[in-house]
């Protein structure tokens, strides 16, 4: 679970807009609207699309942002769209994520002769892989355990990681033969299933090992050991995909895939709208709403509700006047979040808030307890009064001299979270709160106000990257951003809520998946009880594809739209 | 003429230091160079990349660092891509010297034509017609223009006709798999030239008409008239030779700007030139490309400004370069 800092989540919930893009987008729906009427086939929560493909053939899809670089276990993997564009298609992974029913959950991938095992030895969590003889580099050579040996000691030892969550457990892993590997923790990892599997794949070790392995990736690689491998990265143009000739799995469809760089909104629907796009996956913004009306019926749309995107409203549990928990249960009761969560996405099938923080991808792990939280002007009277708060002349909450009035902070250009400061704001006021907007940057935000604690209320979103609850990166007292955790802790809120690290700490290590959902509920009810955030709604995902395009089209919440694109290809 | 501009790039030079001074103390005090490296797992990284970059120092000490790379060719490395900076801003500069190549071109004829005619036909239906529309052009903001066009020139006749693809094109510069100058490259380009033209074509051919009435009201116009020299050779060989000279000032200091300025045009139509690398370099706070991407632009303008005026002493006899 991780706070929008990298695009790898604001790419899907909170993107930094260009500033012309809002302004486009507008004139676009006027434009657009006057050529075309009706709407997409809409589909919303929908299951995947399939249409029956021919072999051969190629397609271009959009991408709204380039990676930066492509280095997969460096910063480069916080780059949402590297990994739909390259690291999807060519790195393998020993977990995926595949519909069950109506969950996303994780299993075991084709690389793997059978499901990665765990048990405790010596009072030790061993974990057991089992590669498939079958799979190998896209240069012929087997995929090995020395490839998962390499891959996890440079994550546990390297510097510039993402994330070494996990990986940091890590005591040994040993290679008894080519095709296994035994990893030996040093604590219990009840989410062992993201080694290998979330933010990393396996990297080849005997292209890799003893050399500068960013050098070798930053600019694209020529290996591959997924279904496609890269031709081409072109800067500021496209990324061209052909099918990886040594892939054991099922081989893709098409003989190759583009995706264009088309960092404007607008332009990107109007090329879509041409045919010069046959595939888009818009952050879902309200322009975006608005123009994927224009479409008419030229385009299949499939939305996917049950995502790893939780938008929140996030309380400084350390600044005044969040450092009183009345006052957060009393904010919590002032507002209608229901209204809001319709107000932005109803249209796409979000009509619901969240009453948890575990988004839906996790839902499995979630309980409901915030849902005690509507609103309920009265209520905020009685919490506020036996506080010792009283209005004061101007209709606001004040105490001690200090009116209940405060800054909320999100990212500037974002007309979502814009409408949803203005909706706030109006029914702050009724309640008695009074609530001004200062928006920044992404990179301010995230870089400096939020590890900082510098903000009263944010508003941003939270991601789970896997099926598995990871509260205790955003709730957990040792997370809070300092010297011990080299400042790299991302409990901004500053949240210390009684008796919860030791549950979270327990949703964490507990292998028994039961123990652990027992846990995690508890959890989730210190958290509602004391409410140091609020949760508002998840973020839905959109995908929109041409008529040419056939597979079965869906969306994946971990590994984005293109995780089956090997399937995809040109409709019969 | 040559001592003239060698006198002159000797006089920019000081003028480069100060502004690439006064570029490199606002971006770093806008900036945090490390902005990236404050979210790394690694505690040891910010410090390593301080002592590295000297950040610890002085600013003039840091812009005399970083200055005496950049002379020597090391422009430094981007903290978004991890690339070179130089080659990254050769790239882009590349893609938009083309797009102001034609657009230049384009404009510049056009906008000489309707000037001309606009004069030589002051206060026709023409010319109101002219200067009305040439209000319109100038009324109408890029982002808007190109997305007419595009919906105008492109999505609708496709849709209109039942083609297979548009007739032309507005992602980048050219097909994927296409290189070179050839039909693609033009499909591709026609769209943001003629949303870049009509800009400068709006501004420019009132320009011209204001400096062709300007001349035809001179002395020697009336002189050559009262001689019985021809309409059309007064007209070009006369008033346009006097009038072309502040129209080349004109355009040389517009083409000045458009280096760093097509920002909305190279992002509505997805071209990776100077604006775009600016956008996307500003929006990651990577001040190792906006410094020389900076002085990249003033470079251009102090060239631009060069050969303005050269062009313009020899359009004009009477300026002496000295």
């Amino acid at each position: 679970m991780i706070h929008e800092r990298s695009d790898r989540i604001p790419s899907r919930a909170g993107k930094l807009r260009t500033p012309v893009g809002s302004a486009l987008a507008a004139l676009a729906v006027l434009v657009a609207t006057g050529c075309t009427s009706g709407a997409p086939a809409l589909a919303p929560g929908t299951a995947i699309r399939d249409v029956p493909v021919k072999q051969g053939g190629s397609l271009v899809i959009g991408a709204e942002q380039e990676p930066d670089c492509a280095d997969w276990i460096s910063s480069c993997a916080g780059s949402i769209w590297g990994t739909y564009l390259m690291q999807a298609q060519t790195i393998p992974q020993v977990f995926t994520v595949a519909p069950q029913g109506k969950d996303w959950v994780p299993v075991a991938s084709d690389l793997m002769a059978s499901t990665p095992t765990t048990a405790m030895v010596d009072g030790r969590q061993t974990i057991t892989y089992r590669l498939n003889p079958a799979a190998v580099w896209s240069d012929g050579q087997p995929i090995t355990s020395a490839d998962l040996k390499y891959t996890a000691l440079q994550i546990r030892d390297g510097k510039d990681i993402f994330t070494q969550t996990g990986y940091d457990l890590i005591d040994s892993i040993s290679t008894p033969d080519a095709r296994t590997a035994v990893l030996t923790l040093k604590s219990p990892y009840a989410n062992w299933r993201q080694l290998f599997g979330a933010e990393y794949g396996v990297l080849p070790a005997h292209l890799l090992e003893g050399k500068d392995r960013n050098a070798l990736m930053k600019n694209g690689y020529t290996f591959s050991g997924g279904p496609w491998r890269i031709a081409s990265w072109v800067r500021g143009t496209s990324v061209t995909l052909v099918p990886n000739e040594r892939y054991w799995g099922r081989k893709p469809h098409l003989d190759k895939v583009t995706f264009q760089f088309t960092t404007d909104t607008a332009a990107e629907f109007q090329a879509f709208a041409s045919g010069q796009l046959d595939a888009l996956y818009p952050t879902p913004q309200l322009d975006v709403l608005a123009q994927i009306n224009s479409l008419g019926g030229s385009a299949d749309m499939q939305v996917e509700t049950r995502t790893g995107n939780l938008q929140a409203l996030w309380m400084n549990n350390s600044a005044f006047p969040f450092d009183s928990v009345a006052v957060r249960q009393a904010l919590a009761h002032s507002i209608d979040r229901g209204a809001i969560v319709r107000k932005l996405f109803g249209s796409l099938g979000v009509t619901a808030p969240a009453q948890s923080f575990l988004s839906p991808l996790v839902s499995a792990f979630a309980a409901e307890d915030f849902a005690v939280y509507q609103r309920d002007l009265a209520k905020v009277q009685q919490i506020m009064t036996a506080a010792g708060w009283a209005k004061n002349g101007d209709g606001i909450w004040s105490k001690d001299g200090r009116a209940a009035q405060f800054t909320i902070v999100s990212l500037a250009g974002n007309q979502s979270r814009e409408l949803t400061e203005q909706i706030l704001q109006s029914q702050l006021r009724q309640a008695g709160f009074k609530m001004t907007i200062k928006n920044t940057s992404a990179a301010n935000l995230f870089g400096k106000v939020a590890p900082a604690g510098d903000f009263q209320l944010g508003l941003w979103t939270l991601t789970d990257t896997f099926p598995e609850p990871t509260l205790d990166a955003t709730f957990g007292s040792t997370a809070i951003p300092s010297d011990a955790n080299g400042n790299s802790g991302i409990n901004f809120i500053r949240a210390q809520v009684p008796g919860l690290d030791s549950v979270l700490g327990r949703v964490g290590t507990e292998v028994d998946e039961t123990s652990r959902l027992q846990a995690s509920r508890q959890a989730e009810r210190l958290i509602a009880d004391t409410v140091p955030s609020l949760p508002l709604g998840a973020v839905p995902n959109i995908l929109l594809t041409g008529k040419k395009v056939g597979g079965p089209i869906g969306i994946n919440p971990v590994q984005g739209p293109f995780w089956n694109l090997a399937e995809w290809g040109l409709a019969k | 003429m040559l001592r003239y501009t060698v006198r002159r790039l000797a006089y920019s030079l000081p003028v480069l230091v100060i502004a690439s001074f006064i570029l490199f103390w606002a971006v770093r005090a806008t900036f945090d160079p490390l902005a990236k490296l404050r979210q790394s797992t690694d505690p040891g990284a910010v410090r390593r990349q301080t002592e590295l970059l000297g950040l610890d120092r002085s600013a003039p000490e840091q812009y005399l660092l970083w200055m005496k790379a950049f002379v020597t060719g090391d422009w430094g490395t981007s903290t978004r891509t991890s690339g070179a900076v130089m080659p990254m801003i050769g790239s882009a500069l590349e893609v938009t010297l083309q797009l102001m190549f034609w657009g230049v071109l384009f404009a510049s004829v056009i906008a000489l034509g309707i000037g001309i005619y606009s004069a030589a036909r002051q206060y026709s239906a023409g010319d109101y017609v002219l200067t009305g529309l040439s209000y319109v052009g100038i009324a109408m903001p890029a982002f808007w223009l190109g997305l007419v066009l595009i919906q105008l020139l492109a999505v609708w006749p496709r849709q209109q006709f039942g083609l297979s693809e548009p007739p032309l094109y507005f992602v980048g510069l050219h097909s994927v798999g296409e290189s070179g100058i050839n039909l693609d490259y033009f499909r591709h380009l026609a769209l943001p030239v003629v949303t870049l033209t009509i800009g400068l074509v709006a501004s420019w051919s009132r320009f011209t008409r204001t400096s062709m009435l300007e001349a035809l009201a001179g002395d020697y116009v009336r002189t050559a008239r009262a001689k019985g020299v021809p309409r059309r050779r007064i007209l070009f060989r006369h008033a346009l030779r006097n009038a072309l000279a502040p129209f080349v000032t004109v355009v040389a200091l517009d083409s000045a700007a458009l280096v760093g300025g097509l920002v909305v045009t190279e992002q509505i139509y997805a071209i990776p030139g100077m604006g775009r690398l600016f956008l996307s370099s500003i929006l990651a706070g990577d001040v190792f490309v906006l410094i020389p991407w900076m002085l990249v632009v003033a470079v251009a303008v102090i060239v631009f400004n060069l050969l303005a005026d050269v062009a313009y002493a020899l359009l004009d006899p009477r300026v002496a370069l000295r």
